[in-house]
Parts: structure tokens; C-alpha cells; sequence
């Protein structure tokens, strides 16, 4: 686990989703990027019931990753966390009375993992509800641990296959640059993905493009 | 190839002596029909006696002519020389069997090929000798032929010594951690820490770099059984190459007679890689080049460079 960075890309002009992202694994394979199978990262959203008249309802986010298949992560936004194993999806379930499911807020994200060298990239279309929003680009580089050493570094890579539109330093990166990224549970990944999906959710549905 | 092996044999009498036997058996084998057939058929018994005797007669002559013939060629022959050129090697090729069993041959290009080796390997040896490349200090000289092989001085440090050098040289850097272990015998094995950058193995042998290995912060410096993991190579591509690169300093910084200041340098070298991910090339000015930042540090200026864009 090293330093991740997710962003969004915007579409590039006049084309679709998929014509994006294929631009996008074009050129990754051009700089001689190695395809190695595929990715998904979802969000389910749940309305904490039983509080309170008065106070906003709490939103509880469950998130999956392909690369942790075996765990999910809870966490409320800007709050706590958890990470526990597959079951808690179960465990959800059970709990239905104080956690009701908002089901047509599933966001996801699916698409191809490439290797370069180091690098990690994960190039994917987000989607609610069957119906793409998106593109999600996250940037992995895995020997190093702390954010603050390889943020310019990651930022030339950026610059080479995403073009002009490079991010800003995420906001986990920071509060914290000096400091050990989470390792191994991802926790700051599915933080900058949850930002990236509520974003998506506030966006309106983008003209003209179906799935 | 005759004159070499056969030095004694006279070959043009040999094969004259093979003649003389086979004479020698035909008329022996004369001698025995002749007996065998008996008397032949005449008029009177004193005849066909008379005539038996006299063929008898000149069988048995004709038999001694030809053995006294094979006595005199025997001699000239001479004998084969003593001792055997392919002694009991030489033994194997007489095995016909050459599709199954082709011992001898298989055995002339093993012979033929070491032979090479042992030249070629002479020859290496004298081209390498030419520069020394002895890391430790060797008391050679007039003694050298009458005393047996020394160990060097610096090659048989005391432990104690070994220790309070690392800690010295541990204390000089704060934001680098070195750990001694002695796994296997009087051998220090280090864990240097360098910040939250890397980790780095080193094998010493007395004060003697012997050989590093260099993986992330991440990654897993012990083996399953708990003890030091000195052998398996980093899974990333930046931390291999920063492994070649470290073997190249530990062998560039060379002082046979002061092993403590090798050990400084090569450890002031490794702790310019705290800003590994931080400092771009200083000859291209990016950090990337094939998705490698500059791995290489200069031994005398410590500045950054790509592998590629090194001088």
C-alpha cells in the first residue's frame, strides 16, 4: 500500500464516457502501462433512523474494493470509521431497523487496472443507478509511504497521461503530510472516493449519456 | 601418430613377422595332413615308405625354416614402449560398443574442455591480478613464503569493537537507525532504517561491507521464521535498482587500513536517499524517467541523478 491519489476527470470534449476512457488507456498503454484486470469500488449509503426530530439524519457509507476483497469499510462522513470483513453487508441487513438502505444511491465505479513500473492506475466509470456520471482516475505509487515526499512526483506522472488537468492535493494528504499513509486498510483511498462520489451525487445527470 | 605412441614397434617387420606365422601354421598344418593322409598309393611297400619319409622330411623342415625365419623377425620387431600413453583411460576405448556406451569420447571432450577452462582461467586470473582488488589489508612480503597465509589484521576484529563503531557511526545521523544482529556467528548483520523512506540490510564481515539489500518502509524485512530476511529482492523497481546502486558504493568506497571510515562514507552515501521521492534529476530536472525517480547519488557530491542521465 502506497501513496493513493483519486480524482476525477473531466470528459473530454464532445466525447462520451467510454470514448474517454479509452483516450485515457490509450495513451496509459502508450507509455508502456501493463493492463491487469479489473476494479470496482461501490458505495452504499444508509440513513441512520431512530434520531432525534431536529438532527440531519446520519449517513452511514459502506464501501467495498476489489483490492480488499475480503473487508468492507463503514464510515460515517467526516466521522469514524470501521473496517470489518464481508459479513458486515449481512450484518446490515439484520440491523434494518436503525440503518435503512437508500438504494438508488449506489455509486460505483468499474473499470481496468493498469501497472507501470511502480505505479498503480485505475481508470473506471462511475455510475448511480445504471447511468454513467463520470470518469475516476486513482493513481497509486507504491514504495513510498508518506504523501508529502511524492506528491510532486505523482503530479508529473499525472501530467503525462492525463494532459492539463491535473488535481489538487487531496484533502487527507493535507492534514497529515508528514505522516505514515494508512496502510493496509485503505482508509484515506475510500475517504477521497467517498468525496468523489458525493460530489457525483450532487452533479446532475450528465446530457446525452447512457450506459 | 604411430612414431609418437609405438616408439619400439618396427611396423614393417611386424607385419613381415604376421607373415612368418601364417607360413609357420601352413606348413605345421602340412605336416599334420601329410600324417593324416598316410602312405600314398605305389608298387612296392619300400616305395611308398620311402616316399612318406622324404615329404615327411620336408615338411618338418619346411616347418623349422619358417620358425627359425619368425625367431629372427621377433627380434627385430622390438617391444612396445613401456609404459602405456593412455594408461587405464586408454582401456575404455578399447569398448566397442560406441553407440550405447560412448564413455571414451564423452570422456576425451570432458578432458578437452577442462583443459580449456584451466587455460582460459589462467589467463583471467592474470589480467585481474594486475589490479588489486583485496578490500582488507594483507601483511604480504619477504615472510609471506615462510609463514602460512595470515589472516589480515582487519579481518579479525574483535566483536565489542565491531559494535561500539556502528553505534558511533549510528548516533552521528539522527533521522537514520541502525540495528546490529549477529544471526549467524561473529557476522553483524544491520537493519538500517533511513527515515520513512527505506529499509536496508547490510552483511559485514568483521568491519567489512559484504553485501546490502535495500527494500521500502513497507515491505517485510523478516522471514517466516522470525529471523532477518537477507536474500529476497524488494517488489519494487525503485528499491532493486537502489539495491544495484548501494552494491556499487560498497565496493567503491575502498581504505584497506581504516575500515571505520569505509563504513562512514558508505553510510553518509546511503542517507542522502531520505529524499529519494523529493529530489528531482539534476541534469533533466524531472523526477521521472521511465517511471523511476533519480535513484543514482554521485559518491563525492551525493547529488541525485536518473540511472539514465548519470555521467
Amino acid at each position: 500500500m502506497g501513496v493513493t491519489c483519486v480524482c476525477q476527470v473531466p470528459l473530454a470534449e464532445g466525447k462520451s464516457v467510454q470514448q474517454t476512457i479509452d483516450i485515457l488507456h490509450k495513451k496509459l498503454e502508450q507509455l508502456g502501462a501493463v493492463k491487469q484486470g479489473n476494479f470496482t469500488v461501490d458505495c452504499e449509503t444508509y440513513h441512520a433512523t431512530g434520531n432525534a426530530s431536529g438532527q440531519p439524519t446520519k449517513l452511514l457509507y459502506v464501501m467495498h474494493n476489489s483490492e480488499t476483497p475480503l473487508s468492507c469499510l463503514a464510515l460515517f462522513e467526516g466521522g469514524p470509521c470501521l473496517t470489518a470483513d464481508g459479513n458486515f453487508d449481512v450484518l446490515m441487513i439484520k440491523l434494518k431497523s436503525h440503518f435503512q438502505n437508500a438504494k438508488g444511491h449506489k455509486v460505483e465505479s468499474r473499470g481496468s487496472r493498469y501497472r507501470y513500473c511502480d505505479f498503480l492506475i485505475k481508470v473506471g466509470a462511475v455510475t448511480m443507478s445504471s447511468s454513467a456520471r463520470g470518469i475516476s482516475v486513482e493513481l497509486e505509487y507504491c514504495p513510498c509511504v508518506v504523501p508529502g515526499d511524492c506528491w510532486n512526483l505523482m503530479k508529473e506522472f499525472m501530467q503525462s497521461f492525463l494532459g492539463p488537468s491535473i488535481p489538487e492535493l487531496p484533502s487527507v494528504f493535507a492534514t497529515k503530510p508528514e505522516g505514515l499513509y494508512a496502510p493496509a486498510d485503505c482508509v484515506d483511498t475510500m475517504t477521497q472516493y467517498l468525496e468523489l462520489f458525493s460530489k457525483v451525487r450532487k452533479q446532475q445527470v450528465l446530457p446525452g449519456t447512457t450506459r | 601418430m604411430a612414431d609418437a605412441m609405438n616408439v619400439g614397434v618396427n611396423l614393417e617387420a611386424f607385419s613381415q613377422a604376421i607373415n612368418a606365422i601364417q607360413a609357420l601354421r601352413s606348413s605345421v598344418t602340412r605336416v599334420f595332413d601329410s600324417l593324416k593322409d598316410g602312405m600314398k598309393n605305389k608298387e612296392t611297400l619300400e616305395g611308398r615308405e620311402k616316399v612318406f619319409i622324404t615329404e615327411f622330411q620336408d615338411n618338418l623342415q619346411s616347418v623349422n625354416r619358417d620358425l627359425n625365419e619368425l625367431e629372427r623377425l621377433s627380434t627385430l620387431v622390438g617391444r612396445p614402449s613401456e609404459s602405456h600413453p593412455l594408461h587405464n583411460s586408454g582401456l575404455l576405448s578399447l569398448d566397442p560398443v560406441q553407440d550405447k556406451t560412448p564413455l571414451y569420447s564423452q570422456l576425451l571432450q570432458a578432458y578437452k574442455w577442462s583443459n580449456k577452462l584451466q587455460y582460459h582461467a589462467g589467463l583471467a586470473s592474470s589480467l585481474l591480478n594486475q589490479q588489486s582488488l583485496k578490500r582488507s589489508a594483507n601483511q604480504m612480503g619477504a615472510s609471506a613464503k615462510r609463514r602460512p597465509k595470515v589472516q589480515p589484521s582487519t579481518l579479525v576484529l574483535p566483536p565489542q569493537y565491531v559494535d561500539d563503531v556502528i553505534s558511533r557511526i549510528g548516533r552521528m545521523f539522527p533521522d537514520m537507525s541502525i540495528e546490529l544482529f549477529r544471526p549467524n556467528g561473529t557476522s553483524a548483520v544491520l537493519l538500517v532504517t533511513l527515515g520513512k523512506v527505506l529499509k536496508a540490510i547490510v552483511v559485514m564481515r568483521s568491519l567489512f561491507i559484504d553485501r546490502t539489500i535495500v527494500r521500502g518502509f513497507n515491505e517485510n524485512v523478516y522471514s517466516e521464521d522470525g529471523k532477518l530476511d537477507i536474500w529476497s529482492k524488494s517488489n519494487y523497481q525503485v528499491f532493486q535498482k537502489v539495491t544495484d546502486h548501494a552494491t556499487t558504493a560498497l565496493l567503491h568506497y575502498q581504505l584497506p587500513q581504516m575500515p571505520d571510515v569505509v563504513v562512514r562514507s558508505f553510510m553518509t552515501w546511503l542517507r542522502s536517499y531520505i529524499k529519494l521521492f523529493q529530489t528531482p534529476c539534476q541534469r533533466c530536472g524531472k523526477f521521472l524517467q521511465e517511471g523511476l525517480p533519480p535513484t543514482w547519488r554521485d559518491f563525492r557530491t551525493l547529488e541525485a541523478f536518473h540511472d539514465t542521465c548519470r555521467q
